[in-house]
């Protein structure tokens, strides 16, 4: 589990958080970036390491020019590293142990969160708290305030019906266990997200309750400014490419909510078949109670039916604990893209009409207008970090399915396998002649 | 033909040594009597005999079904289906077949056959029928007589049917039977001039006889229990089966909807369309084979269907036992009475209470003469009950001994086919879990492809 430090790791030591420059307080305006071009967010958050080092995997320094089109190559870069295995991982999460804490005021369940880094931004190398559903509820918000631009994994869904799934079973928390694990392993694994200081704090701080009164908005530039852009602008022309990610996830949602239905009826339809089943085979065995020797007989064919049902009544469970939660969180994680891609659009929509009106106003200027170039700074970041995102999640997503599916059709396979044995195991029982009446 | 003597019942005797009967479905002759010609038993058993015919191995075939129309006894349009059936006689020479005999028949005849043999075969389990109507049908399969799947099984039913008779002992020598096989037409109305509907018991005789009767048999009190619970375990057996048919029917059927949904998602994506597609048409294959599956199943509950009739049959001789039984009570009791009553006109004590005796308090003594004419007559009835009473006995304890010997027979019958039909249905569930796992495998290796 223990990753290798990056090989471009300085050697700066461990650094509080507390104690670093705070990458946009004050300083970090355009002027102290030297000139005339906004760096990307992303370039500022790398920034805030230690002795203004940017920390690059490659061993590079970074770019001289801070042009949106280099950060842009630049984040390719950091997500190109991102696709290399666990030997140049420097941060891993994991979300296991949970336990049931009973209040006079209510009972709810914490999961242990344990963080292993090498990372600068940890003191420690080795973190291990408890949080509940609330805290990561929190974090998420956190996430999505201050990386507008990004797309944030889902949550497993936050409201169960009480009476109808028991918030306490051993299968529900294990399900949202499992949810929460992978919640917080698709942060790890995002180039900008995992370095999220909300994330940071989520897995180190002891009272996070504290951390979270504080209330401190930690916003990135873009993030307040995307924040404060409103409604109303008529959008000219959506590009292609948002086009039809928003296409697709508007029919990649609708599939996966008939699969859903699909997968939720098989279920229905195989339950009241093991109905059934479990009246079926005790049938044979009060026949066999009236015969001789077809006694054995009988009973053996009763006592298989009965394995038959155990088995597919633990395919109907690791179906609806393994295989529908999954494509739920899929549904929700297109949801939340198209409210990052609306988002998007707004940027832009601001961006064009600022640009209009400065077309109209005639002036004869020769440069852009501050505010008007800050806009299409924003646009462009956005797009770009929207595109990365996009195609990590498209890779993601076809690793995920890949497994779901396949684990589907495992879960199958083992089932007839199972049933399989069983019968084979009473032919001889069937064949054997008898002695003895 | 020979003609015998005007007696109706021997009117058909057969072709002697050439022709048909006996054994039949290449299965060798058990026993057989050794006496030529035809001879009717006490009871007016129409049986065949002959010495070589017993060694000629038959085949029955039930081939084919058609649906005729033509007018029924009230002369109103009817559909109905005839089957062909066929027989062939197995030469043991050189073991081929020929043809000897192919006629169509229709259910009611075969309904007919069957009654007839029930009356001159009381010690007989009688092979069922296939059942008349369609019961026990999960939701997919026609109740409807005329649906062609349940005349192809009706079809392979009176075939067994026909094959269990001719592989009977007794029941493969009876002259009806053979004539059901050989003489198309004028079948009904010979069948019907053997009176067989006048000698059958009466349904209320029966019945009284099982209230009433004191000291029956206790091996036959048994099966009759036996015979009860095995009809109920088997309808309780048949109708949840069908239930799981059902059910089993709509899971597969819906996993055919991921086939189209993958095919429409596929559309959509690069790299995953093509796992998902193919993945989709192994969805389909996999909804597709339930049809096929729940055939070969119908055959099995076919086979037990069999046996659920056949527990009408041995309680038709349990019926049959108690019925004799009570008979021979009745009998032995009614005579216990005349000799009672002998011996009271004989010693002049009146001791039970009669007619006679409240008359004589009445009207005073009888003469002598009365007395002795009356006790003459009593003597004469108890002579001929005593005979009567004697042949019996004879009767309920060979009827006894060839009851149970046919029974001990249908018993190991009985093991043996359930067996093979548990064997066969082991084999069902296997291979369909076979398939499955193919199916299965086949859309995991798609999957892995996506």
């Amino acid at each position: 589990m223990a990753g290798g430090p990056p090989k471009a790791l300085p050697s700066t030591g461990p650094h509080s958080l507390r104690d670093m420059p705070h990458p946009l307080a004050g300083s970090s305006s355009e002027e102290a970036m030297g000139g005339d071009s906004t760096p990307s967010p992303d370039l500022l958050m790398a920034r805030s390491f230690g002795d203004k080092d940017l920390i690059l995997p490659n061993g590079g320094t970074p770019a001289g020019t801070s042009s949106p089109a280099s950060s842009s190559s630049l984040l390719n870069r950091l997500q190109l590293d991102d696709d290399i295995d666990g030997e140049t991982r420097d941060l891993f999460v994991t979300v296991d142990d949970p336990k049931k804490h009973v209040c006079t005021m209510e009972t709810y369940i914490t999961y242990r969160i344990t963080t292993k880094s090498t990372r600068v931004e940890f003191d420690l190398p080795e973190y291990s708290v408890r949080r509940r559903y609330q805290d990561f509820d929190w974090l998420r918000n956190k996430l999505e305030e201050s990386q507008p631009t990004h797309l944030i994994p889902p949550l497993p869904e936050k409201f169960v019906v009480k009476g109808v799934v028991d918030r306490f079973s051993e299968e529900f928390v294990e399900t949202r266990r499992k949810a929460l694990d992978k919640f917080l392993k698709r942060i790890t694994d995002h180039p900008v997200l995992s370095f999220n200081e909300h994330f940071n704090v989520f897995l180190t701080a002891k009272d996070l309750n504290a951390y979270k009164k504080q209330g401190i908005a930690l916003l990135t530039r873009v993030g307040e400014s995307v924040k404060h852009v409103t409604g109303g602008y008529k959008l000219r022309s959506r590009p292609l490419e948002f086009a039809a990610i928003g296409d697709y996830l508007d029919t990649f949602a609708l599939k996966l909510g008939t699969i859903d239905r699909i997968a939720q009826r098989i279920i229905k339809e195989e339950i009241e078949y093991l109905v059934e089943l479990r009246e079926y085979g005790p049938v044979y065995s009060t026949w066999s109670a009236l015969e001789g020797e077809l006694a054995e007989p009988l009973e053996g064919v009763s006592a298989c039916i009965g394995n038959c049902s155990t088995a597919l009544e633990e395919l109907t469970d690791d179906v609806t604990e393994e295989f529908l939660p999954v494509l739920r969180e899929y549904i929700l994680y297109s949801d939340s893209m198209k409210s990052v891609l609306k988002k998007r659009d707004q940027v832009q929509a601001e961006y064009e009409a600022k640009l209009e009106a400065v077309a109209l106003r005639k002036e004869d200027r020769p440069k852009v207008p501050a505010d008007v170039e800050k806009c299409q700074d924003r646009m462009e970041c956005f797009n770009a970090d929207l595109k990365a995102d996009m195609e990590r999640w498209q890779s993601n997503k076809r690793h995920d399915f890949r497994q779901l599916l396949v684990g589907l059709a495992d879960k199958n396979i083992q089932y007839y396998e199972k049933c399989l044995m069983a019968w084979e195991s009473i032919i001889p029982l069937l064949q054997e002649k008898q002695e003895t009446k | 033909m020979e003609q015998a003597a005007p007696d109706p019942d021997r009117q058909l005797q057969p072709a002697p040594v050439e022709s048909l009967g006996g054994p039949g479905a290449v299965l060798e002759a058990a026993v057989g009597e050794e006496t030529e010609g035809t001879r009717e038993d006490s009871a007016g058993v129409h049986t065949m005999t002959g010495n070589d015919l017993w060694l000629k191995k038959i085949e029955i075939s039930v081939s084919e079904a058609e649906k005729r129309t033509g007018r029924n006894a009230v002369n109103m349009q009817e559909t109905y289906t005839a089957y062909l059936i066929e027989t062939r006689s197995v030469e043991r020479a050189d073991g081929q077949s020929v043809l000897t005999d192919s006629l169509w028949r229709r259910y009611s005849e075969f309904e007919l056959l069957r009654n007839y043999l029930l009356v001159y075969y009381p010690h007989v389990v009688v092979p069922p029928l296939p059942e008349k109507r369609a019961e026990f049908v999960w939701h997919k399969l026609s109740a409807d007589n005329m649906d062609p799947d349940f005349v192809e099984r009706r079809r392979i039913g009176l075939e067994n049917f026909l094959l269990r008779v001719a592989s009977h002992p007794v029941l493969c020598r009876d002259k009806i039977f053979y004539l059901f096989l050989t003489q198309e037409g004028n079948w009904k109305e010979t069948v019907n001039e053997t009176g067989f509907q006048l000698k059958a018991d009466s349904r209320l005789k029966a019945l009284n006889a099982t209230f009433r009767v004191k000291n029956p048999d206790k091996r036959f009190t048994e099966l009759k229990h036996y015979s009860d619970e095995l009809q109920s375990v088997i309808s309780h057996l048949l109708r949840v089966r069908a239930r799981v048919a059902d059910r089993l029917y709509g899971v597969y059927k819906v996993h055919g909807n991921y086939g189209r949904v993958f095919s429409e998602w596929s559309a959509i994506e690069k790299e995953m369309g093509d796992g998902l597609q193919s993945a989709g048409h192994h969805m389909d294959v996999y909804a597709s084979s339930i049809d096929d599956i729940l055939e070969d199943e119908e055959h099995y509950a076919d086979q037990l269907k069999e046996y659920l009739f056949y527990a009408e049959a041995l309680r038709a001789v349990c019926r049959k036992h108690e019925l004799m039984q009570y008979d021979l009570e009745t009998a032995a009791q009614d005579l216990a009475s005349k000799k009672q009553q002998c011996e009271e006109l004989a010693t002049g004590t009146v001791r039970t209470f009669s007619l006679k005796g409240v008359t004589t308090k009445l009207f005073g003594q009888e003469s002598a003469e009365q007395r002795e004419a009356r006790v003459k007559v009593l003597e004469e009835q108890i002579n001929a009950g005593e005979q009567q009473l004697k042949s019996k006995n004879l009767e309920g304890r060979e009827f006894v001994k060839n009851a149970w010997a046919d029974i001990e027979r249908f018993k190991e019958q009985k093991n043996r086919d359930l067996k093979e039909a548990l064997i066969s249905y082991a084999v069902m569930q296997i291979s369909m879990c076979k398939k499955g796992i193919q199916v299965w495998t086949n859309a995991k290796e798609c999957f892995s492809k996506m």
